[in-house]
C-alpha cells in the first residue's frame, strides 16, 4: 500500500494524490490496524518539501490519527517516534516561511496529543535523549507561537500548554501495580530521571500555568482565548489537585462582564454573554463534581453575583428595546401573563386618590392625625374591638394589593399634616414643652402609617378610645430625649446582676439536653457554641464568667484574694456570681455535670494563662474553684464514682499539691481508698507531667495511711521501687515482705521492657 | 457494562416522572396551523420549502463539519440536519435528553423511546398503528416521516464517542454523512440553552482528550414545527456565513498579513466567529444566540 502511494506521488497531480490520500484515510477509518502502515507511507509525501495542499492534508491527518480513540495508546506511542522529525520540520517551515494557519493548527493539535506519549516513552527509555529533544524543540516553537500567532492558532497553543501542564504536574496513581493503566503524569517519573527531572518539569508547568491563567487578569476581553482557556481547565481542576485551587481562584477573580462597560455593540454583547456563560458552566461543573470542595462557598457567591450583574446588564438592554422586537417572548406563557398584567395596569392612569381632609381645628389627637377618611361612622369605629388575628388577616392581603401610588399619596398627606403640626407647636409651645413619656412611646411612625393605609382602602377607621376620651394630651412633637438614668447604687447593681444571673440559669432549663446519640464529634475546628442546646449555653455561661469582665475587676479581685484567703469576696462582681451559680449548678448533679465543671475550669485556666501572657495582674481563680468544686463533691463521692472522680482529676488542666492533699483525705474512709488509688494510678500512668506529684502522694499514703498501704505499694513498686526498699512502713513486717517481692517483680518487668 | 436485568423492566417507568416536563409543543398544535405542505414530502426535492437550487449547488469546495443538537433529536435538530445536509454540509445530529420523548394522547402519557436503539421508522410504525389520526394531526407522523428519510434513528449526545469513525452501510445512508466520517465536527449548533449547557458541561467532563477546538453555538428555537422550520433556515444561513469565513482563511494561505495586516486580512476563522454571529443576529433578531469555543 505505502509503496504504491509513494510510487505514484512523484508522477501524478496534486489532486490525484489527494484523492489517493483520502482513500488511504478511508482505509484506516474503516480499520485502525492499517494506521502504522499508512502513517509511515504518507510521511514522505507530506514532508516539508511537499506541496502546500499535501502538507495541510498531512497535518490534519496526523492530528486526527493521534486523537483517534480507535487507535491503541501503545501503537500511538510507537508511531509518535516516527513522525516527530517530519512534524518538527513542518513546524519550522510554517513558523518561518509559510505561516499557514490550517497546518499550524493541526500541528499544534498533534503536538498536544503526542506530548504525553513521548513523555511516557521517555520515562521508560531514559537514554533516548534524541526523541525528547525533538519533542522539546516542538514545544519551544509552540510556546513561541502562543504569543505571536493568530488567535486560531493561539487557542490550539493554549490547549497544548494545558496538556503540558497536565502531564508535568503530579497526578494520582490509581493502581501502582499496573503502570499501563495509570494516567500519564509527573507522578510516574522516577526522581532521578536524567532527561526529565521532575522538579524542573513541575516548576516549568507551574510557570506555564501562571502564564495560562494570566488571561483572566489581563481581562483583554478576547472571548475566543478566554473561552478556549476556560473550557480546557476542567480536567486540570479535576485531576490535578495541587493546582486546582490556583485555577479556581484565578477564575473567581475574573470578571467576564467587565467588557460590558464599553459601548455594547452586537459583537461585544455576544462576547460578554459568551464569556459569562462559559465561566458559569465551568464553575457549575466544578461545583457539581466536588460539592464539598473548599471553594464551593465562594463559587456559589460568584455565580450569584454573575447572575445579578448579567441581569442588570442584559435586562437593561431588553428594557430599552421596543416591545415588538421580542415576539418570541410573547409565546412564553409566563411572559404573556406579565405583559397582560402591565397592559391591564396602563389603561387606568388617573387614579382616584381620596383627598386628604384638613385637620380639625384646636388640639389634635393622634387618632385625628392619622385619620384620612371623612366617613363619620368609620371615624367612630374602634378597631380595637376586632380580635388581633382578624386584623392581621385583613391587613396583610390589603398591604399586598395596595396601589403604591395610593400609599405614597396617603403617606405624604400624613407627613404634611405632621410637619405642619410640629411647626405650629414649636411656635406656640416653645416655652411649655414637656415630655409625655407614655404617649411618646406609643408613637411609632414606621408602623402606624402602614396600618392606616390599610384603613384607607378598607374604609375602616382607627380611633383608639382613650385618645378620643382625653383630648388634652396633644400630640407631643419635636425631638424628645430621655434623661440619663441615675447610676445604680451598689445594692441595686447587685440586685440587678443577681436577677440577670438567675435568668441566665433559668434559661438553661428550657433548653434541650443534647442527646448523647445525636452528639457528633465535631473536631477541633468547631465553633464553641454553634448549636442551640444546653451545651452551647453552658459554653456561653462559662465564658461570661471567665472572660466577660476580665480586665475590669482583676486587680481588685487579686487584692481581695490576698486579704480574704480565697474566701467569699466581700465585693460583689457579676462574674463571681456566675461562678457561684455554676458551682451550685454542678453540685446539684455532679455525676452528670462533671464535664461542665471540667469545661468551666479549663476556661478559667485558659483565661488566666492568656491574662498572664498579656501581663495583666490576674487573680488565681482556677485553683480556688477547682479545689472548691472538689471540696463540694468529696463528701458525696462513693466507691462507685470511680469514673467521675478519675475524669475530674485527669481532665483538669493543672493539678496542684493542695488539690491532691484534699484527695488524700478520702483515704481516711476505707471504702473509698480504691477510688483514690485508681485515680492516682490513672494519673501516674497516663499523665506524665503530674506523675511525680502523684507518686509523692502515693508515697505519703503508703507511709501514713494504713488502709491505702497495700494498694499504694503496688503502684510504687512499678514506679518508685526505691521507696519501698528504703524503709518499711511504721508497723508490720508482712506487708513489707510482700511489697518487696512485688517490687522485684516490678523491676523485672521494667528490665524486661527496657 | 453489566446492567441489572431487574432494572430493565423498570427503566421506562423510572425515567418517566409522574409529572413529566412538557413534551415538545406539537401536542398544542391545532391542525389548522399545520404547514400546508405537511412533512411527508420533507425529503422530497419537489417540496417547495426546500428550493431545488440547494440540492444541486454543491461546489465541492471546503466545507465546515456541523452537528445539530436538540433535546430529543427529533424536531429542531433534525430539521436543521436536513437543511444542512441538503446544502451538502457534512452534518450529524444528537439529542441531549435522557430519553426520546414524543407527545402522547395526553400531556402525562408521552411516548418514550430509548436513544441509539430505536429507529425513526419503528417509531413511525408504532404511532401509526396506535392512533394515526391523532399523530397525523399533531404533526408527529409527518415529522418522523421526514426524520426516517434523513437518518436511521435518534442519537444521544452523551453517548457519542467523539472521533470514532462513522462508517458502515447504515451510516453512509444518513444524509450529511459524507465528510463526517472522521467522527468530529467543527461547529455544534444547539437549539436550546439547556442543550447548550448540557453540551458544554459534557465536553468539560470528557476532559478534551482530542485537543480539537469546536465552536458551540446555541440558536434558541421554540420546539414546534413552525419555529423549527424558521430555525432551520436561520441555521443554514449561519452555517453559510461561517463556512464562507472558514473558506477565506483556508484560501488566504496565511503568509500575507500575519504580523502587519489589518484586522480583516489578519483574523482567521475562529476569532471572527463572534463577528459572524453578531451580523447573523442582526438578520435573525428573534433567535437569541449564544456561543463558546470548547474542546473535543
Amino acid at each position: 500500500m505505502s509503496a504504491t502511494v509513494q510510487q505514484q506521488s512523484s508522477s501524478s497531480s496534486v489532486s490525484d494524490q489527494l484523492a489517493q490520500l483520502d482513500a488511504a484515510r478511508s482505509l484506516v477509518l474503516g480499520d485502525a490496524a492499517y494506521y502504522p502502515q499508512i502513517v509511515q507511507g504518507i510521511l514522505p509525501i507530506i514532508g516539508a518539501n511537499a506541496r502546500h495542499e499535501l502538507r495541510r492534508w498531512g497535518a490534519e491527518f496526523l492530528a486526527e490519527t493521534f486523537a483517534s480513540p480507535t487507535l491503541a495508546i501503545n501503537t500511538k506511542e510507537g508511531l509518535s517516534l516516527i513522525v516527530l522529525d517530519t512534524v518538527l520540520a513542518m513546524l519550522v517551515l510554517e513558523e518561518e516561511k509559510e505561516k499557514d494557519t490550517g497546518v499550524l493548527k493541526s500541528v499544534v493539535q498533534f503536538a498536544a496529543s503526542v506530548y504525553p506519549l513521548v513523555f511516557r516513552h521517555t520515562i521508560t527509555n531514559p537514554n533516548d535523549a534524541a526523541t525528547w529533544e525533538k519533542m522539546n524543540a516542538i514545544k519551544t516553537k509552540i510556546l513561541r507561537l502562543w504569543d505571536t500567532a493568530v488567535p486560531g492558532v493561539r487557542i490550539c497553543c493554549i490547549k497544548f500548554v494545558q496538556k503540558v501542564i497536565q502531564v508535568q504536574t503530579p497526578g494520582t496513581i490509581a493502581d501502582p501495580r499496573r503502570p499501563d493503566q495509570n494516567e500519564i503524569s509527573l507522578a510516574l517519573v522516577p526522581r532521578n530521571h536524567p532527561l526529565i527531572p521532575p522538579p524542573n518539569l513541575e516548576a516549568q508547568a507551574s510557570g506555564l500555568l501562571d502564564r495560562l491563567l494570566n488571561i483572566f487578569q489581563e481581562n483583554t476581553g478576547d472571548a475566543v482565548l478566554v473561552n478556549a482557556t476556560l473550557n480546557c481547565l476542567g480536567i486540570l481542576v479535576r485531576t490535578r489537585p495541587s493546582v486546582s485551587n490556583k485555577i479556581l481562584t484565578a477564575v473567581l477573580n475574573f470578571n467576564p462582564l467587565k467588557l460590558a462597560n464599553s459601548p455594547m455593540t452586537p459583537k461585544i454583547k455576544i462576547m460578554v454573554k459568551s464569556m459569562e456563560r462559559t465561566t458559569r458552566s465551568f464553575l457549575l461543573n466544578v461545583q457539581k463534581r466536588n460539592p464539598g470542595g473548599p471553594l464551593v462557598g465562594r463559587i456559589q457567591q460568584h455565580l450569584d453575583r454573575l447572575n445579578q450583574s448579567r441581569m442588570d446588564i442584559f435586562d437593561e438592554g431588553s428594557r430599552k428595546r421596543v416591545l415588538p422586537s421580542e415576539p418570541t417572548d410573547g409565546l412564553d406563557p409566563s411572559k404573556r401573563v406579565r405583559l397582560g398584567a402591565d397592559l391591564h395596569g396602563t389603561p387606568t392612569p388617573p387614579l382616584r386618590l381620596p383627598p386628604i381632609p384638613p385637620l380639625p381645628m384646636g388640639p389634635t389627637s393622634i387618632a385625628q392625625l392619622f385619620t384620612l377618611t371623612t366617613d363619620e361612622e368609620l371615624r367612630n369605629f374602634d378597631v380595637q374591638q376586632l380580635p388581633i388575628d382578624l386584623v392581621v388577616k385583613i391587613t396583610l392581603p390589603v398591604l399586598h394589593r395596595i396601589d403604591q401610588r395610593l400609599l405614597d399619596e396617603a403617606l405624604n398627606g400624613i407627613r404634611t399634616r405632621y410637619t405642619a403640626l410640629s411647626r405650629e407647636q414649636q411656635m406656640s409651645q416653645s416655652s411649655t414643652l414637656q415630655g409625655f413619656d407614655d404617649d411618646d412611646d406609643d408613637y411609632e411612625p414606621d408602623f402606624q402609617p402602614a396600618e392606616d393605609d390599610e384603613q384607607i382602602l378598607n374604609k375602616l377607621d382607627n380611633a383608639p378610645p382613650e385618645d378620643v376620651r382625653d383630648q388634652e394630651p396633644e400630640v407631643p412633637l419635636g425631638p424628645f430625649k430621655l434623661p440619663r438614668p441615675s447610676p445604680f447604687t451598689d445594692d441595686e447593681l447587685e440586685d440587678v446582676s443577681q436577677g440577670t444571673v438567675v435568668r441566665v440559669f433559668e434559661f438553661m432549663a428550657t433548653l434541650d439536653e443534647p442527646s448523647p446519640t445525636k452528639r457528633q464529634k465535631t473536631g477541633i475546628n468547631r465553633l464553641a457554641a454553634s448549636n442551640y442546646d444546653r451545651d452551647s449555653w453552658i459554653t456561653v455561661i462559662t465564658r461570661l464568667a471567665t472572660r466577660a469582665s476580665t480586665s475590669l475587676d482583676t486587680v481588685e479581685d487579686s487584692v481581695k484574694t490576698e486579704d480574704g484567703n480565697g474566701t467569699e469576696l466581700r465585693k460583689f462582681t457579676i462574674s463571681n456570681k456566675i461562678r457561684e451559680s455554676l458551682y451550685i449548678y454542678i453540685l446539684e448533679d455532679f455525676r452528670k455535670r462533671i464535664d461542665i465543671a471540667v469545661g468551666w475550669l479549663t476556661e478559667e485556666w485558659y483565661n488566666e494563662r492568656m491574662q498572664m501572657k498579656v501581663g495583666n495582674n490576674t487573680a488565681f481563680r482556677y485553683e480556688k474553684w477547682a479545689i472548691k468544686v472538689l471540696d463540694g463533691i468529696l463528701p458525696y463521692l462513693d466507691a462507685k464514682d470511680n469514673r467521675v472522680f478519675t475524669r475530674y482529676l485527669s481532665e483538669l488542666p493543672d493539678l496542684s499539691k493542695e488539690l491532691l492533699e484534699r484527695v488524700k483525705t478520702l483515704c481516711l474512709d476505707p471504702e473509698r481508698v480504691q477510688l483514690v488509688i485508681t485515680s492516682l494510678h490513672y494519673l501516674v500512668t497516663l499523665r506524665p507531667p503530674a506523675r511525680e506529684l502523684c507518686l509523692d502522694v502515693l508515697e505519703d499514703l503508703w507511709r501514713n495511711y494504713d488502709d491505702a498501704r497495700a494498694a499504694a505499694a503496688k503502684i510504687l513498686a512499678r514506679w518508685r521501687p526505691t521507696v519501698l526498699q528504703q524503709k518499711g512502713p511504721k508497723n508490720g513486717v508482712g506487708p513489707e515482705m510482700k511489697v518487696t517481692r512485688q517490687a522485684d517483680a516490678g523491676q523485672n518487668g521494667i528490665t524486661m521492657v527496657s | 457494562m453489566a446492567t441489572d436485568p431487574r432494572l430493565a423492566r423498570l427503566a421506562p417507568h423510572a425515567d418517566t416522572p409522574p409529572n413529566p416536563p412538557p413534551p415538545p409543543p406539537p401536542a398544542e398544535y391545532s391542525p389548522n396551523i399545520q404547514p400546508v405542505g405537511g412533512f411527508d414530502g420533507a425529503g422530497d426535492a419537489r417540496d417547495t420549502r426546500y428550493p431545488q437550487g440547494n440540492e444541486t449547488q454543491d461546489d465541492g469546495g471546503f466545507k465546515l463539519k456541523f452537528c445539530t443538537v436538540c433535546a430529543s433529536n427529533q424536531n429542531r435538530s433534525m430539521e436543521a440536519h436536513l437543511r444542512l445536509s441538503m446544502a451538502h454540509y457534512p452534518v450529524i445530529s444528537f439529542g441531549t435528553g435522557s430519553l426520546v420523548r414524543l407527545p402522547g394522547p395526553t400531556i402525562s402519557q408521552p411516548n418514550v423511546y430509548a436513544f441509539n436503539t430505536t429507529s425513526y421508522d419503528s417509531m413511525y410504525k408504532e404511532l401509526d398503528s396506535k392512533d394515526p389520526r391523532l399523530y397525523r394531526a399533531n404533526g408527529l407522523l409527518n415529522m418522523l416521516e421526514r426524520n426516517r428519510g434523513v437518518k436511521w434513528g435518534p442519537e444521544r449526545w452523551q453517548d457519542w464517542r467523539v472521533g470514532a469513525p462513522r462508517l458502515g452501510n447504515q451510516r453512509q445512508q444518513d444524509k450529511g454523512s459524507m465528510g463526517a466520517e472522521g467522527g468530529v465536527v467543527d461547529v455544534v449548533i444547539t437549539c436550546e440553552e439547556r442543550c447548550w449547557d448540557a453540551v458544554v458541561d459534557d465536553l468539560i467532563n470528557r476532559g478534551s482528550p482530542l485537543n480539537r477546538p469546536v465552536h458551540i453555538i446555541n440558536v434558541d428555537i421554540k420546539d414546534n414545527h413552525e419555529e423549527a422550520l424558521v430555525g432551520g433556515r436561520a441555521i443554514l444561513d449561519l452555517a453559510d456565513s461561517l463556512n464562507e469565513v472558514a473558506r477565506q482563511e483556508r484560501e488566504s494561505k496565511g503568509a500575507d498579513g500575519w504580523h502587519d495586516g489589518t484586522s480583516a486580512s489578519r483574523s482567521g476563522f475562529d476569532e471572527r466567529v463572534p463577528d459572524i454571529l453578531a451580523e447573523w443576529q442582526g438578520r435573525w433578531p428573534n433567535l437569541p444566540a449564544l456561543w463558546t469555543i470548547a474542546w473535543f
